[in-house]
């Protein structure tokens, strides 16, 4: 193939080139752990607003992606709320984003099971795509200087512990690291 | 003359195995986790309606007189 480089025509030189980064140049950089948590295009679902994130500086946000028809998603929800109560005067949030291509599905989901924590809609998978969302659910937890300190994968009931340890971790913390 | 001839089929070879490329490249998109909806549905399943599976493969047993042999585990020769 290389060998036919000095043959080709600018045209096909162009192709190849383009085709070269399509396969190798990663699309978006997703977000890891140190990064600082930036704001997508998720509407929340109770004021119609976009989502966001710099409005929470200050708090400790628990940033979980999930979908109706992930279980362990719909699993989680009552762990999440009962900890969101609990912490939410210390400065604790919670954000759920569910990416539901429908998101009339959520809202169904969400009138036979309340919840108290804010509930953001992101049909266009923008925001799990920037964070770089590995599994379903995913737990970011950004710290109150708005960067992401850990993520968490999945759920199971063993992990509750975990993950009120990292939230309890966060809001130790005073805000002035 | 010859040459022109030479560059003009190499041209039309690369132009080819580039639309295989390509078509190839396309048709091996990954599905994203969040984007598992539609796979995640009811009629996504290999045996969607669980009781109407198992009445067909009763009829099915009784009709053949032997039942089993449909799963991957075993080879019927009693050692597993």
């Amino acid at each position: 193939m290389l060998s036919l480089l000095p043959t080709m025509s600018t045209k096909m030189r162009k192709l190849l080139l383009l085709l070269l980064l399509t396969f190798f140049y990663p699309s978006v950089k997703a977000l890891g752990v140190n990064d600082l948590a930036i704001s997508c295009p998720a509407t929340l679902e109770l004021e119609k607003i976009p989502l966001d994130l710099q409005k929470y500086r200050g708090k400790v946000i628990y940033l979980d992606f999930w979908a109706t028809w992930c279980p362990p998603c719909k699993k989680s929800m009552p762990f999440q709320n009962a900890l969101r109560n609990e912490l939410h005067e210390q400065g604790f949030e919670v954000i759920a984003i569910n990416v539901d291509e429908d998101s009339e599905d959520a809202r169904k989901l969400l009138q036979e099971y309340p919840v108290d924590y804010l509930i953001a809609m992101d049909p266009s998978g923008q925001c799990p795509k920037q964070y770089g969302v590995m599994a379903m659910p995913s737990v970011y937890f950004i710290d109150r200087q708005g960067i992401i300190r850990f993520i968490h994968l999945g759920f199971r009931k063993r992990d509750e512990k975990e993950i009120r340890n990292h939230v309890m971790e966060l809001l130790a913390e005073n805000g002035e690291k | 003359m010859e040459k022109n001839k030479f560059m003009s089929i190499l041209n039309s070879l690369f132009n080819r195995t580039l639309t295989v490329v390509l078509f190839f490249s396309v048709s091996a998109c990954s599905v994203a986790p969040w984007e598992r909806g539609n796979l995640a549905k009811r009629e996504m399943l290999i045996t969607p309606d669980q009781s109407y599976t198992s009445l067909r493969s009763h009829v099915f047993d009784s009709k053949e007189a032997s039942s089993g042999g449909t799963g991957a585990l075993g080879g019927g020769c009693g050692c597993n």
